[in-house]
């Protein structure tokens, strides 16, 4: 499949700090997560592909364009940035018609759009009230509906699930996840792991700048093999179940979970412990309640990746 | 097999329209957001106050018999170049034009930075060039329609009062002094409220930076003036080379004794000067705060 943003070499400082390095990636179509925290550079690299700025090193193409300085290629393209961007003294309507007006729209056709638009978000209603007057939650949905207002096929979001209450949360989820369905491309930026396990298991972990693995969570999971897999086991008694393994060359390390029920090893093999565990709950007798393993957790890979 | 997709967002069939005015958008909020404040429309009624004075003034002059009781020296109402060039450079028309700018231009670039506007400007169909010329489009506006507008209508009215166009044949050039001189208006505060706003993110600091150059570039003049006693340091005073530009575009004796030309350097100076802030800050927001 051909890449719908690619950046190739892909450098920027802000004077002496370095927002983004050597960074080169390809982003196909369907749900894209930049996941990492503050500072990370996820803004960076989304400015660099709305051509909002101008890559120190490398380049960015959008379909084969490239994104400095081609207006052209911003018609595809939804941003939706981190913070509020707007005048506090224009209404939710007068804001995503003015910003239509871009687009060289007619009359008609821009309020069409900008209704169609306000309606996905729920915003009807508060349209001719000024965003002086929206709570965070109606910040962040008309944020989105000027997004979506040019029925863009790239959608690129900066932390768009900020600030919304959970019913909020689900639905713009559903939404993005139905232009997916589409056949857009959406890359979505978040520092929160559950929102981006929710949109997408196709992952980009950036980390100070750069990218330091990418793919979906098993995948990103194999290039971590160096670090041991961590598995939870709760049981009737953990302490008996550990006196079984300890002879376990296999076994990096166990403690014990602050709940006095919950054994947590760490192992290179986990295919080995599972079945060696099999046996030693039989012959010991051991009641068993719940397995599980914190890696499979984004947050565990991401804090191997950054070496945490 | 590949997998069928549909956009089901909208099927949209119409063509997108040429978009020959980018800019446009920009002027058009800039316009009606500086309407939205509260007093501004006070202020820009206000503004029209020189030229009512003026029309005034040029209806008597047509009527002097009318109002010989109340004229003393009918020379005070000579229509000719002078009067134009005094209707545009009185004190108050500069204040007015200063005032209405500071208070509903002020913000143009100084509300963009504080809400970060520029994001959601830069990832459009739209160049930096645009959004400059889209801001520059409202300072034109207000400036245009203090000065070229009615200039302009003056000359029409004068021709109307006096039923003749003997006025016209008489000050040909007339018309293209008073658009002359709007356009160099507009160039100026244009590149100066621009500068004054892009300075701060705080639109009431951006209304005393504005006002407050102005006044202290009078003040230095002032200074200067009774220190080294050369009529040069006019060159620090922005009045006082808008007044010089002014005297070299309609016609008239110079208001200070050096050449005209030093006066449109300096102020060609400062739009430079303007430019290249502008440039700067507008790319500065990729700084990380």
């Amino acid at each position: 499949m051909t890449a719908v943003i690619a950046a190739s070499h892909l450098s920027k400082w802000y004077g002496n700090v370095l927002g983004l390095n050597d960074v080169s990636l390809e982003i196909e179509e369907g749900i894209t997560g930049l996941l990492g925290p503050n500072g990370a550079g996820k803004s960076t690299f989304m400015k660099l592909i709305t051509g909002q700025m101008k890559p120190a090193i490398g380049s960015v193409t959008i379909r084969g364009r490239k994104a400095w300085n081609d207006p052209d290629v911003y018609q595809g393209i939804g941003f939706c940035p981190e913070q509020d961007v707007f005048y506090e003294d224009v209404t939710g309507w007068e804001l995503v018609t003015g910003l239509l007006r871009f687009y060289g729209y007619s009359r008609t056709e821009i309020r069409e759009r900008a209704a169609r638009a306000l309606d996905v978000v729920d915003l009807t209603a508060d349209k001719d009230r000024l965003i002086r007057g929206y709570s965070r939650g109606m910040r962040q949905r008309v944020k989105f509906a000027q997004t979506i207002a040019h029925d863009p096929d790239i959608l690129i979001l900066d932390e768009p699930l900020s600030g919304l209450d959970p019913l909020g949360k689900r639905k713009l989820i559903k939404l993005i996840k139905d232009f997916k369905k589409q056949g857009r491309t959406v890359l979505v930026s978040s520092h929160v792991l559950p929102e981006i396990e929710a949109l997408t298991s196709q992952i980009v972990l950036i980390h100070q700048g750069k990218i330091l693995a990418q793919g979906d969570v098993p995948f990103i999971r194999e290039l971590i093999e160096a670090h041991p897999h961590q598995i939870s086991v709760r049981s009737s008694d953990p302490r008996a179940l550990a006196a079984r393994f300890v002879g376990e060359r296999s076994i990096q390390k166990m403690t014990f979970g602050a709940d006095g029920r919950t054994l947590v090893v760490e192992t290179h093999k986990r295919d080995a412990f599972f079945s060696r565990l099999t046996g030693v709950v039989l012959e010991a007798g051991i009641a068993v309640e719940e397995i599980s393993s914190p890696d499979d957790n984004l947050q565990a890979v991401f804090e191997y990746l950054v070496g945490k | 097999m590949a997998t069928v997709r549909e956009k089901g967002y909208t099927h949209w069939e119409g063509r997108l329209g040429e978009r020959r005015f980018p800019w446009w958008p920009i002027t058009r909020t800039g316009i009606l957001l500086a309407f939205r404040k509260k007093r501004f429309k006070f202020v820009f009624a206000v503004a029209f106050g020189p030229a009512i004075v003026a029309l005034v003034g040029l209806y008597i002059s047509e009527r002097l018999e009318d109002f010989k009781a109340f004229i003393q020296d009918s020379n005070l109402i000579d229509i000719g170049p002078k009067y134009f060039a005094t209707f545009f450079m009185n004190d108050w028309l500069l204040f007015m034009i200063l005032l209405v700018l500071a208070y509903g231009a002020g913000g143009l670039i100084a509300d963009d930075l504080k809400h970060n506007s520029l994001q959601l400007y830069f990832s459009r169909p739209l160049g930096k060039k645009d959004y400059f010329a889209g801001k520059m489009s409202v300072v034109a506006f207000f400036v245009l329609i203090f000065t070229a507008l009615p200039g302009l209508l003056l000359i029409v009215f004068k021709l109307v009062f006096a039923g003749s166009f003997a006025f016209f044949l008489q000050y040909p050039w007339l018309p293209l002094s008073v658009l002359g001189y709007s356009a160099m208006l507009t160039v100026f505060f244009g590149f100066y409220i621009l500068l004054m706003s892009a300075l701060s993110k705080n639109s009431r600091y951006v209304f005393v930076l504005t006002f407050g150059t102005y006044i202290f570039s009078t003040v230095l003049f002032g200074i200067l003036n009774g220190i080294f006693k050369t009529p040069y340091m006019a060159l620090f005073s922005i009045p006082a080379n808008l007044q010089q530009a002014r005297a070299f575009i309609f016609g008239l004796k110079l208001p200070h004794a050096f050449p005209a030309g030093w006066s449109l350097a300096v102020l060609a100076g400062i739009c430079g000067l303007a430019a290249v802030v502008l440039n700067r800050k507008i790319r500065s927001v990729e700084v990380i705060k």
